[in-house]
């Protein structure tokens, strides 16, 4: 989750950042909303249409 | 306070049959900022996934761009606007929460009609503000870390476990709002809502779209 880096002179780890390998991890999440709203939709409508 | 409505009349109504809900100024500063932050999560991004460009100019001054038009969207909003069409009200967590039973559930009463903006609307404007707010305040900071033509740099403003956060953060938020921009791109696509996308460029929507969507009550207009 987030990008760490050492000292030219040594010591402790250095946070320096967020990891952006989560970039592709955040896309999905977007299409994976996408996809479950399409779907959530489609149901709705089609009970709907079944109600009607 | 009280939810927006009842007396005062908040949305401009015109004769023709078309009902304003974006002036003019509205649509301009929407669409800087969409352009504004195209260029930004471009010149962030394609350099990580291997286009390498000089980037850093274009982008702090993109950014310094996006803070301007915020900060001059948070005055409008404030001062000029009606800022509760925009709050999410407790009548708004009843409607989504209805709106979800009556996906699974016929027999379940549906949400009530919404005035200007529809709950998830809301919800969604309330998560921008959140992780645009952050990356604005955060790349304000690391602007301290760049000459620019006001400062020279001074990188020992904060220790370096502050820095580290703060670009953290920064790259956190800039990477929530690639899933915010495919949400809010997705419902400017759909067929359902595109009469609201087409309002972002000409400004009004019909007569029969506002009676059809909106409660007249909430938005007056």
């Amino acid at each position: 989750m987030f990008r760490y880096s050492k000292s030219i002179y040594g010591g402790q780890e250095q946070l320096i950042g967020a990891s952006f390998d989560l970039l592709s991890w955040f896309a999905v999440a977007g299409i994976a909303f996408v996809i479950v709203h399409l779907v959530a939709a489609a149901l709705s409508k089609s009970r709907n249409r079944i109600g009607h | 306070m009280n939810e927006p409505n009842k007396n005062k009349s908040t949305g401009e109504g015109a004769s023709d049959g078309k009902v304003i809900r974006h002036t003019l100024f509205d649509r301009l500063y929407h669409w800087t900022m969409a352009l504004a932050v195209f260029v930004l999560m471009g010149t962030s991004f394609l350099p990580i996934l291997g286009f390498k460009f000089q980037w850093v100019d274009i982008h702090w001054i993109s950014g310094v761009l996006l803070a301007v038009l915020i900060l001059v969207h948070i005055v409008r909003a404030m001062v000029w606007q009606d800022w509760r069409h925009m709050m999410i009200w407790p009548s708004d967590i009843r409607d989504i929460f209805r709106g979800l039973i009556a996906t699974f559930s016929r027999s379940a009463t549906p949400p009530a009609r919404p005035g200007k903006y529809n709950p998830l609307q809301k919800l969604y404007h309330l998560g921008s503000a959140v992780f645009v707010l952050a990356v604005i305040i955060t790349g304000l900071m690391m602007m301290l870390k760049i000459d620019t033509p006001i400062w020279r740099r001074n990188p020992y403003v904060f220790a370096n476990t502050t820095w580290g956060w703060i670009y953290a953060l920064h790259g956190l938020a800039a990477m929530a709002m690639v899933t915010m921009i495919i949400i809010h791109v997705y419902f400017a696509l759909r067929p359902d809502e595109f009469y609201l996308t087409k309002s972002m460029f000409r400004g009004w929507i019909t007569r029969k779209e506002y009676k059809d969507h909106h409660d007249d009550q909430q938005w007056k207009a």
